[in-house]
């Protein structure tokens, strides 16, 4: 028995692979759903809520990133997501940079930061890891609410949009209508490029190290890199995330960055099924419109969010895509 | 000075109290209870509760015992059930734990900031190095050292002592050498509970109750919980006392670092020992 069974999980039963061409296709499908999406929903309330569901989706895959690629499970993804959209933020609002310069610094920086810090912390295990990444976290999120010359500390700061970001007109870009579809075009290519990722020899290589770190030294390879680079990934998905929802409402706080929010999306992740490249994302949207069905039907939805918790990970330790694989492996007939 | 050294000793003290809970359990069931906070906040409106009505004492009575119990349910239904799966599934579960409890208590209690009593034989200071300092006080860093000694002394010297050291090293091994180590886990866990009550108790007059009031101090704990080594009770002993100071002299003299300052430290110690001071197993 150990600590650490996420990151010891035996790689799972090798299945009949998709090809490329078939990866493709499924993702040009999905964009064109998206794009679709506008014309099928009209209110602009229910466009509303499934772009913050997405930004959520892209989080928790960030979060399912680092512990199927990494075997690490980190209780601080929120400090990225918080990063990314502080420093957009901020230097939109100070007019320092153009801003696509501060779109670009404030996708680089977190995933820079990322990458140094996960030189240091891929060494550390399990349930440790979890509370250091927690800390890490929370450290970013003290700094924001105590240092308020950079962004009126706890209460938040709103800031106006540049005229045009990469060809969008401001305005544009806090319509929901708009929004869907920049965000679910993001997270279907971000889906893609985890899916090719993995496939690819870096993506191998990391899963060999998420298996057997000894063994992979032994072959010869470098393992720290490969572990960093894809905590820097994992910090590039989260910063995406934080810039789309910090230029949809315009409007950054250290909430962005509290553990609460680091848990909610560890949460997704497992309630989808942190196993598979798509469970986080699908658990994300359930999560997201349960809290706010528990949120209309109560004024005390926290206790409902943690009882579902607690029921669906007591009858479905494998989320949601564990259950549909059972069901799918079952129909196919078992080997 | 000597206040202030005593002053972060009575942080440490509580931390300590926290800490050790969690290491007990832990050690027993590989996993990092969240709601340990949570459930420190609720054994102190426990006590609230019957110290406003004038039962100081019953209170922290009945609330050290009503979080032993909500322990060993929580080790019967939840971790007892989850011990084969993935412990990072029981930790999300003790976090819907955690939630459900904070609403809880919102409800019955509500947002507002509540001051918890000092009980009338404690009320009081005393003189130390010539300036005053508040008996209860003193006697927060008694119950950490009286506890303590006594966890150490049940641990070293009785025969369940034993099987919880041993249950802690290898719970499998101690399973097959006859020993039921689910029963030794309900006590352990309990135990653990019970101090998180006990110390939500002793430090509510010291702070103002909040349903959110556990969440700093569970993360100080974690961080004591991982400088000391997890699963380490001399480790976390230290590693209370050391947090203790830092977070307090941090406050006087370099108060735009505080908070930062056992982060720092962590990291620090982390870079330095990946396992921590008693660099036990992760």
């Amino acid at each position: 028995m150990s600590a650490t069974a996420l990151s010891d999980a035996k790689a799972p039963a090798r299945r009949p692979r998709r090809s490329v061409a078939a990866i493709l296709m499924l993702a040009v499908v999905g964009l064109a759903a998206g794009a679709a999406l506008p014309m099928i929903v009209s209110s602009k309330i229910m466009l509303s809520l499934l772009a913050q569901a997405i930004f959520d989706a892209l989080l928790a895959t960030s979060v399912g990133f680092l512990v199927l690629q990494n075997g690490r499970v980190s209780f601080g993804q929120a400090a990225f997501f918080g990063l990314g959209g502080y420093i957009f933020g901020v230097v939109v609002a100070r007019k320092l940079l153009t801003p696509e310069l501060a779109l670009l610094i404030a996708l680089v920086v977190p995933s820079l930061v990322a990458f140094l810090l996960g030189l240091v912390i891929a060494r550390i295990t399990g349930v440790a890891h979890a509370m250091l990444t927690l800390a890490v976290g929370q450290a970013f999120y003290e700094v924001v609410f105590r240092w308020r010359e950079l962004a009126k500390g706890d209460d938040g700061m709103s800031f106006d949009l540049p005229g045009r970001l990469l060809g969008f007109s401001a305005r544009s870009l806090q319509d929901p209508a708009v929004m869907v579809v920049i965000a679910w075009t993001v997270l279907v290519l971000a889906l893609l490029g985890i899916t090719l990722f993995a496939r690819s020899q870096i993506g191998q290589i990391t899963a060999a190290i998420r298996d057997n770190e000894e063994r992979a030294r032994f072959i010869g390879y470098s393992t720290t890199i490969p572990r960093a680079l894809v905590y820097a990934i994992a910090a590039l998905l989260a910063a995406i995330a934080g810039v789309m929802q910090a230029i949809y409402n315009g409007y950054i706080a250290p909430q962005m960055f509290h553990w609460s929010l680091s848990g909610a999306a560890l949460i997704m992740a497992v309630v989808g099924g942190a196993k598979t490249i798509i469970g986080p994302a699908i658990g994300a949207i359930v999560f997201f419109y349960l809290k706010d069905f528990a949120g209309k039907v109560a004024e005390y939805w926290p206790a409902i969010v943690g009882g579902v918790l607690v029921l669906v990970t007591l009858t479905m330790p494998r989320g949601i895509m564990g259950v549909v694989q059972g069901f799918t492996s079952r129909w196919r007939g078992s080997p | 000075m000597l206040i202030q050294i005593l002053n972060g000793v009575v942080y440490g003290g509580l931390l300590y109290l926290l800490a050790v809970g969690l290491v007990l359990i832990f050690g027993l069931r590989e996993v990092v209870n969240f709601a340990h906070g949570s459930l420190f906040m609720v054994g102190a409106y426990v006590g609230f509760s019957l110290a406003a009505a004038g039962f100081w004492w019953l209170g922290l009575v009945v609330s050290v015992v009503a979080m032993a119990i909500g322990g060993c349910v929580i080790d019967a239904t939840v971790f007892r059930t989850l011990r084969k799966q993935d412990h990072m599934i029981t930790v999300l579960v003790t976090f819907g734990i955690l939630l459900m409890l904070e609403t809880l208590v919102t409800v019955i209690w509500g947002k507002a900031y509540l001051r918890y009593p000092v009980p009338q034989l404690l009320d009081g200071t005393v003189t130390i190095d010539g300036s005053p300092f508040p008996i209860y006080r003193l006697f927060v860093i008694a119950v950490s050292i009286a506890v303590a000694l006594s966890l150490t002394i049940w641990l070293r010297f009785t025969r369940i002592g034993l099987h919880v050291r041993a249950a802690s090293a290898d719970p499998r091994i101690t399973a097959i050498q006859g020993i039921n180590v689910d029963r030794v886990s309900l006590v352990v866990v309990g135990l653990g509970t019970a101090l998180a009550g006990l110390s939500g108790v002793v430090a509510g007059p010291l702070l103002t109750l909040s349903p959110t009031m556990g969440n700093y101090i569970l993360i100080d704990s974690f961080m004591v919980v991982v400088i000391g080594g997890l699963g380490s009770f001399a480790g976390a002993f230290f590693a209370a006392l050391l947090i203790g100071q830092i977070h307090n002299l941090g406050a006087i003299y370099l108060p735009w670092a505080a908070t930062m300052l056992p982060f720092l430290l962590m990291v620090a110690i982390l870079i330095w020992r990946p396992t921590g001071f008693a660099g036990s197993r992760t």
